[in-house]
């Protein structure tokens, strides 16, 4: 049977506010995030061929930019996790009045970069 | 019951398994990525990190081909590229978490 389901319209025709931004924000990150897992895959595919493969990605994830690139996708996954958790609040019919909708939104944002630095931290024993 | 609510269900309940692991994937991500290669070698070959690390890769990519499937849905107008490009989505889906898995227990230090 012929799905004459209406598509989206693109995103420029909307006025931004922060459900909209999270909203595209979210898909985005989404797909990043798993081109980001397919990359931890070529990681651990490179521990298989042995020390000598594995030093060029070392050498990256140690030089500045691979800080950098950690430190990206720490802040990929906490932007979706918290995003995710308020779709969840929804889901079970929480958040939606607009005040709230704009708090968990700023919490999203906020929240994801505040994770970030402390979850790097932790992970380089400074806690 | 209908596709779309099944799609929905997985779609949740895959999110649910996903945040604490992912949680505990970036928290190792920061412990781990600039050690030294039998140090990274040892945390992916033995348990827990190999058990969960593996869920990981069967419930994220899960849950991104779900999830990529209804941006196609969204934005794909002509319906043969969006079943290319479906299908091309779930195989990679599967291929890459396998591969990734069979290395993982083949890892040895």
């Amino acid at each position: 049977m012929e799905n004459n389901n209406p598509l989206s319209p693109h995103i420029q025709i909307y006025s931004w506010n922060i459900s909209s931004l999270i909203s595209i924000s979210h898909r985005i990150i989404g797909v990043i995030n798993i081109l980001v897992l397919t990359f931890v895959c070529l990681w651990i595919f490179l521990l298989l061929l042995g020390e000598t493969s594995y030093d060029y990605i070392k050498f990256f994830l140690q030089s500045i930019f691979g800080k950098f690139t950690i430190l990206g996708i720490i802040w990929s996954f906490s932007f979706q996790i918290l995003s995710e958790v308020r779709h969840l609040f929804w889901d079970l019919g929480y958040g939606f009045e607009l005040k709230t909708s704009k708090i968990t939104g700023l919490i999203v944002i906020f929240g994801s970069i505040i994770f970030t630095i402390l979850i790097y931290l932790f992970g380089r024993n400074i806690f | 019951m209908m596709n779309a609510t099944k799609k929905w269900i997985f779609l949740k309940a895959s999110s649910v398994i996903l945040i604490p692991l992912m949680v505990w994937f970036i928290i190792n991500l920061a412990l781990i990525y600039d050690k030294e290669y039998l140090d990274v070698v040892s945390f992916f070959s033995t348990q827990p990190s190999k058990f969960l690390t593996s869920l990981l890769m069967i419930v994220a990519f899960f849950y991104s081909s779900l999830s990529i499937s209804e941006i196609f849905e969204d934005y794909i107008h002509d319906k043969k590229i969006k079943n290319v490009a479906n299908k091309a989505l779930y195989i990679f889906a599967v291929v890459i978490p396998l591969i990734t898995i069979i290395i993982m227990f083949n890892l040895t230090i």
